[in-house]
């Protein structure tokens, strides 16, 4: 049985919808949904709900939306939606496109701010390394761009269990040694070795984005993609009131454009930071997936929070549970005054194992070592 | 709901395993399209289970692979036999065979040691259950080889040839989620998220898969875990720990929970220090006396 048009049309439009909201569902997932229908009973609501989760492969993470489309879009009895509970809230929020970014994430207002007189990209190398991040102009980032760069070689270091075939020592490969020794009439002339693997390191970045993080927002995140283009597998996500992940915005390709990317597509926030409530979100939703023994979670805030500190501190117990390494980074450090008594800090610090400043290039630079998988 | 679906249901029921209507759906789904079925969800939720349900469901051998950081090609797939291959080359000279003789007798099936995939693939009894088992743990490498074993399910070896499947075997993929499976791997299967349980299926699980605790038993106990993963738990205990604290009870003739007996044995479920910890005192009692209820029946 084939199903008919009008179903596959109606599938259709519901893969869309759920692409506009986020949901990765592509033209292969529509073609197993449109099996799975022809072999349902289609006209069991419930019944095509589970078939369509099934075969269009929504995650726990989606699965908010998806039950939210699918009570809109796919045509429904009302009496069969009274005798269901409500479906959960999608517990990612709307996304709300068109909106920007806190201005320091778009660049205008950091040139208009900038108040340098050095010539910029010709600053020597040391100078702009120790430039506060308030202080830069877009102009240096360029040159800032290219000295991370360097830095981030320095990054894959870190051995993994899988054996690669080298030309050094290793361990033996029977394999390919013997293929060699039949070339040879069976006398191994070489063993063929294998040696372990370098691993690219496992990074996930959470970002503060709030007010009291403006200045600093843009470079942080510059520095960010530069590390991302080292180590591909580096998570980002940013956040204030709410918890948006950065990754699917974020391309290999040049940095400035991806600034205006972001700061095109993702939503806006003003007001106080949540960092509680963020974190937690971050652990609910995407942790397992993302955090493991070997990934350093990076959070760069100055842990001003206005939300709920037991939120605050049942996350970062999460955090610290799972991941091999959690650094805060505090832009506030580079201040010799500072200490690190707002609230929030205070109870992150226990779960934290290296508080560090963050506040120009050079103390990014410092980081590195610890960012090494 | 489809009679298909249902029969699936009830016939995972007779073997074991009490399936809700999306966990039928799946197995249903993956049978019928002959798709691989990636199952995800929190340790101890029965995901493994399902595939050794469905080879006793179809009466068929269950080859089972259990992935892990480093697994290569030679632990999954096949391997040659060097020690064999050695003693024939040996022997080949000695008898004055050439060189492209040697090489016959000694890269054929005979030399060839069979991994679980290529077992998978080359059975002739029928199609297996194949169990690709925490496959998040393997790595990103392994994956996307993974992913053309599991599209055309041929396999090449370059000494011998391409090697098609006899029979295109039932595959099962489970996942704990400790890392993100890749987009293409997730395609090319259904997709299955366990959650924990219903309080009603629990207590059917119980039943069926520890008969001799008695009804009371099982209902405070459903009731118990129930509430107990309703509180914030850095590892929240799965349906394995369920049953093994139930026979626990059972060993200690135990007919209901009390707060002695189950500060006493509460390790069999939380496992984590800091749950343990923080699950304790006025909360532990208040969690036991909510299980032991007025008597209830055990709803849905």
């Amino acid at each position: 049985m084939t199903p008919g048009r009008d179903l596959v049309g109606h599938l259709a439009r519901f893969a869309e919808a759920l692409r506009e909201r986020g949901v990765r569902a592509g033209l292969s997932d529509e073609i197993d949904a449109v099996a799975a229908l022809t072999l349902v009973d289609i006209s069991d609501r419930e019944e095509v709900r589970r078939a369509l989760r099934i075969a269009l492969k929504i995650r726990p993470r989606d699965a908010g939306a998806f039950d939210e489309l699918f009570e809109r879009l796919w045509g429904s009895r009302d009496e069969e939606r009274a005798a269901r509970n409500r479906p959960p809230k999608d517990r990612r929020g709307p996304a709300r496109p068109g909106k920007v970014l806190p201005a320091a994430l778009s660049g205008q207002e950091v040139e208009r701010e900038s108040v340098t007189g050095d010539t910029p990209g010709y600053s020597p190398e040391a100078l702009l390394r120790r430039k506060p991040f308030d202080e830069c102009s877009p102009a240096d980032l360029a040159a800032m761009e290219r000295l991370i760069s360097k830095l981030a070689l320095r990054l894959a270091t870190r051995r993994s269990r899988r054996l690669v075939p080298t030309r050094g020592r290793g361990r033996v490969d029977p394999r390919r040694s013997f293929r060699a020794a039949v070339a040879t009439d069976g006398e191994f002339l070489r063993l063929a070795r294998r040696a372990r693997a370098i691993e690219l390191p496992r990074i996930v970045v959470l970002c503060d984005t709030s007010g009291s993080m403006d200045p600093h927002s843009r470079f942080l995140l510059a520095f960010l993609l530069s590390l991302r283009k080292e180590a591909r597998g580096t998570e980002l996500f940013a956040f204030n009131t709410s918890l948006v992940r950065l990754t699917p915005w974020v391309s290999s390709g040049r940095i400035a454009p991806t600034l205006e990317r972001l700061a095109a597509g993702v939503p806006d926030w003003s007001g106080g930071t949540r960092i509680g409530e963020s974190l937690a979100r971050f652990v609910i939703d995407y942790m397992d997936e993302m955090v493991n023994r070997r990934t350093t979670v990076v959070i760069f805030s100055d842990g001003l929070d206005r939300g709920d500190v037991a939120a605050l501190e049942g996350a970062m117990r999460a955090i610290r549970s799972r991941a091999g390494r959690v650094l805060w980074l505090n832009p506030l450090l580079g201040d010799p005054r500072y200490e690190p008594t707002a609230r929030g800090m205070a109870i992150a610090l226990p779960f934290v194992d290296v508080f560090a400043p963050a506040h120009n290039l050079e103390s990014l630079e410092k980081l590195l070592p610890l960012l090494a998988a | 709901m489809k009679e298909e679906i249902r029969s699936t249901q009830e016939a995972l029921e007779r073997h074991g395993y009490i399936a809700e209507p999306s966990i039928a759906t799946a197995v249903f789904l993956a049978r019928e399209m002959r798709k691989p079925l990636l199952i995800e969800g929190d340790a101890g939720v029965g995901k493994t289970e399902i595939a050794k349900v469905l080879a006793r469901l179809l009466d068929t051998e269950l080859i089972r692979l259990q992935c892990y950081e480093g697994l290569d090609v030679q632990t999954a797939l096949y391997e040659w036999d060097y020690p064999r291959q050695m003693l024939r080359v040996r022997m080949g000279e000695q008898e004055g065979q050439s060189p492209s003789e040697i090489e016959q007798v000694i890269y054929s099936r005979g030399s060839l040691l069979e991994r679980p995939l290529l077992r998978a693939i080359t059975r002739r009894e029928g199609p297996p259950v194949l169990l690709i088992d925490e496959v998040d743990r393997a790595d990103d490498g392994f994956e996307a080889f993974l992913l053309e074993v599991l599209s055309d399910f041929q396999i090449t070896i370059p000494e011998l040839g391409t090697l098609r499947a006899e029979h295109v075997p039932y595959v099962v993929l489970t996942s704990n989620r400790s890392r993100e499976i890749g987009d293409a791997l997730r395609r090319r299967c259904l997709y299955l998220y366990i959650e924990h349980p219903s309080l009603e299926k629990e207590v059917r699980i119980i039943r069926t898969r520890v008969p001799a605790a008695s009804e009371r038993l099982s209902e405070q106990i459903g009731r118990f875990l129930h509430a107990l993963r309703g509180r914030r738990l850095l590892k929240a205990p799965g349906v394995a720990e369920t049953i093994d604290w139930a026979q626990a009870l059972v060993r200690l003739h135990r007919e209901g929970l009390d707060l002695e007996t189950v500060e006493q044995t509460l390790g069999c479920v939380l496992k984590d220090h800091n749950d343990l910890r923080d699950v304790a005192g006025a909360e532990l009692a208040a969690l036991v006396e909510q299980a032991q209820g007025a008597g209830a029946a055990a709803g849905g």
